[in-house]
């Protein structure tokens, strides 16, 4: 027992502590190097709390996360339920599909940066051959088609996850389920929406929650495909943080994005662990 | 009974959160280290940034004053985006190298948070500063006192393809009015896609375009809300609707910008000397050369150079200091520079410099230009949110004007005015 506290409270505990408490002290690199840091209670928050910059980054942190949840969502939903099939070929598949899960980030970012590249990226040429597209169209160059594009790249590489997941929960589906529902006359959709759905529920919510979380913290992806631009449209709260602890040195009102960054998801993991008990005590 | 078992766990988490708390608060928010580098074993640890192929002429030149000295050396190579945090860390942990080779802007910065030492004494007594270009020399001066010795310098110049100017029929632009006419020309001619590329990219190095722009019509980063940084982005702005820029460039680094530049898509570029081997390597058979910026109200360009430091509470800072004096010697720059595709940082080196593309990068540094003051320790800021304010007006989220007025206003925050 003894060990694993040492180690949780030297590697978990400690740090988040610190950086806490890091966001109620004036701390600039000088500070971080020689101390002498000043405690500044809640100065550092209401400074925050008053930039639209610092609300911007959580909004748009928000919009990221939850569109690239529902799209991963809907997109390793399909891939498990096409994959329950019996057909030839399918673990090569499975096994493709999640090359995009275990392809480091920094790889697949900037592949994602060269396909979307205005003049010389390969979607464009693919437009251009459609007769779609005339001259060029900088994806990673425009505000609202940036965000889609990182929440595209983000979507593409946890869908895997997802599909794991979701194929789990899907293998727990008694048979006799379906085909009750068919001996009741039940369409392939009605099988969907009155049996695959609910009996996925608790495996969705547990991916859905999982999903969010990594979004949420999501920081490669994002850094490496548009640093946060174009004019700061998808800096998110964790680009944010990056940027005014090791950008300008402001290691305080760093910690006061950090922590909020540490809310939400905690926030969202109470609520979860809530319903799921009173799920299991109804 | 669960109530209870609850309570009780959630006291010893409590217990364990103040413990943990008032150990974070002396541990290093509190008080702190006193820094510190080694105790003086004799051998002379250097950091750098430099990966392959530039680290190879410094480790060959450090290693030539080992044969020389019999002073031990120890190079280690730390990538530049790892640099600085490593260094900070390092200092907190009181384990700093003797020397280290740093961003010249970020001087002030490790001086004022005592990463690096004073090295007044030293250099009074060595009494070479009169050597060194002003501006180059400045990025070391903190308060009045030294902390970096430069050790080399670099700037931006005009890279054009001559067969693409030829066809489009303009000559080298010598003013921003003639650039801009050029660059709208050549996309026009269908001679290239673009007429000029440069770094727009999201950050500080987006905003070198801009900053040179502001320069030349006679403003300053820190008053880029003034006529000159408005006339710079209504240029850059004119640029990209004619055609003669991409649009694009808001997404491209420098590396982008140049790859544009020798696959010819873009007739002009704006990059630094370090650029000149890629061209050429990029490009062998290419027609190129270089001339300098355009110049409106002043010729200047833009400063890149690195300090040679001394890291706070160095045990060996005479060796140190030795190295540091040896290595800027004029005879040592000589046989350096030329392999290390830089410039020299004093003017009393002439054989430093015998390829003529980048003799036109050399002359320049005379008009370089560098942040200085309280403006060198919050110049990334600064210039990030200058581009900011390119990326605003490009995209048309804001006219110059006021995007530059913003910009203004949020320059002074950062600077504290």
């Amino acid at each position: 027992m003894l060990p694993a506290v040492v180690f949780v409270g030297a590697t978990v505990v400690y740090p988040l502590l610190y950086s806490v408490l890091q966001s109620f002290y004036d701390v600039g690199l000088r500070e971080v190097i020689q101390g002498g840091a000043q405690w500044v209670g809640l100065d550092n928050y209401i400074d925050q709390f008053s930039r639209s910059r610092f609300w911007y980054s959580g909004f748009i942190s928000i919009v990221y996360a939850a569109s690239s949840v529902a799209l991963t969502f809907a997109i390793g939903l399909g891939l498990a339920l096409l994959l329950r099939r019996d057909f030839r070929g399918r673990n090569v598949m499975r096994a493709l599909i999640l090359v995009a899960w275990v392809l480091p980030t920094v790889v697949s970012a900037n592949v994602w940066r060269w396909l979307l590249d205005g003049s010389y990226g390969l979607l464009n040429a693919l437009l251009r051959a459609l007769e779609f597209l005339e001259g060029d169209l900088f994806w990673l160059g425009q505000q609202v088609t940036a965000i889609a594009a990182v929440v595209f790249a983000t979507a593409w590489s946890f869908a895997p996850f997802a599909m794991i997941l979701l194929s789990a929960g899907l293998q727990g589906i008694p048979k006799g389920l379906y085909e009750a529902a068919r001996i009741d006359g039940a369409s392939p959709w009605q099988q969907f929406r009155f049996v695959t759905l609910p009996q996925l529920r608790p495996v969705s919510l547990a991916a859905l929650l999982l999903i969010f979380i990594y979004t949420f913290k999501t920081f490669d992806t994002i850094f490496l495909m548009t640093a946060g631009g174009p004019g700061g449209a998808t800096a998110t709260l964790p680009v944010y943080a990056y940027n005014e602890a090791f950008e300008f040195s402001r290691f305080d009102t760093a910690s006061v994005a950090t922590t909020v960054l540490m809310i939400v998801p905690i926030a969202l993991s109470v609520a979860y662990f809530r319903t799921l008990r009173k799920e299991t005590a109804a | 009974m669960t109530r209870k078992r609850t309570f009780r766990r959630t006291a010893v988490a409590l217990t364990a959160v103040s413990a943990t708390v008032s150990l974070a608060a002396c541990g290093g928010l509190g008080s702190g280290t006193d820094g510190g580098g080694d105790d003086g074993d004799g051998v002379v640890t250097f950091w750098h940034y430099y990966g392959d192929p530039h680290g190879v002429p410094l480790e060959a030149m450090l290693a030539r004053y080992t044969e020389e000295t019999g002073v031990e050396v120890e190079p280690r190579f730390i990538p530049y985006d790892d640099f600085n945090r490593t260094l900070q860390q390092q200092a907190a942990a009181g384990d700093l190298p003797d020397v280290a080779l740093i961003n010249a802007f970020d001087t002030s910065q490790m001086a004022q948070a005592g990463v690096i030492e004073d090295l007044s004494a030293y250099a009074d007594e060595w009494g070479e500063q009169d050597a060194y270009y002003e501006t180059g020399w400045e990025t070391g001066q903190v308060d009045g006192a030294t902390y970096g010795i430069p050790h080399l310098a670099d700037d931006y110049a005009l890279y054009y393809n001559e067969e693409i100017l030829a066809e489009a029929g303009v000559e080298v632009p010598t003013t921003w009015d003639e650039m801009e006419a050029a660059a709208a020309a050549i996309a026009e001619s269908g001679a290239a896609s673009y007429g000029l590329a440069m770094s727009g990219i999201e950050g500080a190095e987006g905003a070198t375009g801009v900053l040179l722009r502001t320069l030349a019509a006679g403003g300053d980063l820190a008053d880029f809300g003034g006529d000159p940084g408005v006339a710079a982005l209504e240029s850059l702005q004119r640029m990209t609707a004619s055609g003669g820029m991409s649009e694009g460039f808001l997404t491209w680094n420098e590396d982008d910008a140049m790859a544009s530049f020798t696959n010819g898509e873009a007739g002009m570029a704006i990059n630094s000397a370090s650029a000149v081997n890629v061209v050429r390597e990029n490009a062998p058979d290419m027609t190129w050369n270089v001339a300098p910026l355009p110049a409106d109200a002043t010729e200047a360009t833009y400063l890149s150079a690195e300090n040679l430091t001394i890291g706070a509470g160095s045990g060996d800072a005479d060796a140190a200091w030795d190295l540091i004096e040896w290595m800027q010697q004029p005879s040592v720059l000589e046989e350096y520079l030329p392999e290390r595709n830089k410039l020299p940082a004093r003017d009393d080196v002439p054989g430093a410099v015998t390829d003529p593309v980048r003799a036109v990068f050399a002359d320049q540094l005379v008009n370089s230009w560098a942040p200085t003051g309280d403006l060198a320790e919050k110049s990334n800021e600064a210039l990030t949110i200058v581009q900011q304010a390119l990326q605003a007006v490009i995209s048309g989220s804001a006219a110059p004007a006021d995007a530059a007025a913003e910009a203004q206003a949020a320059i002074d925050e950062a600077l504290g005015n």
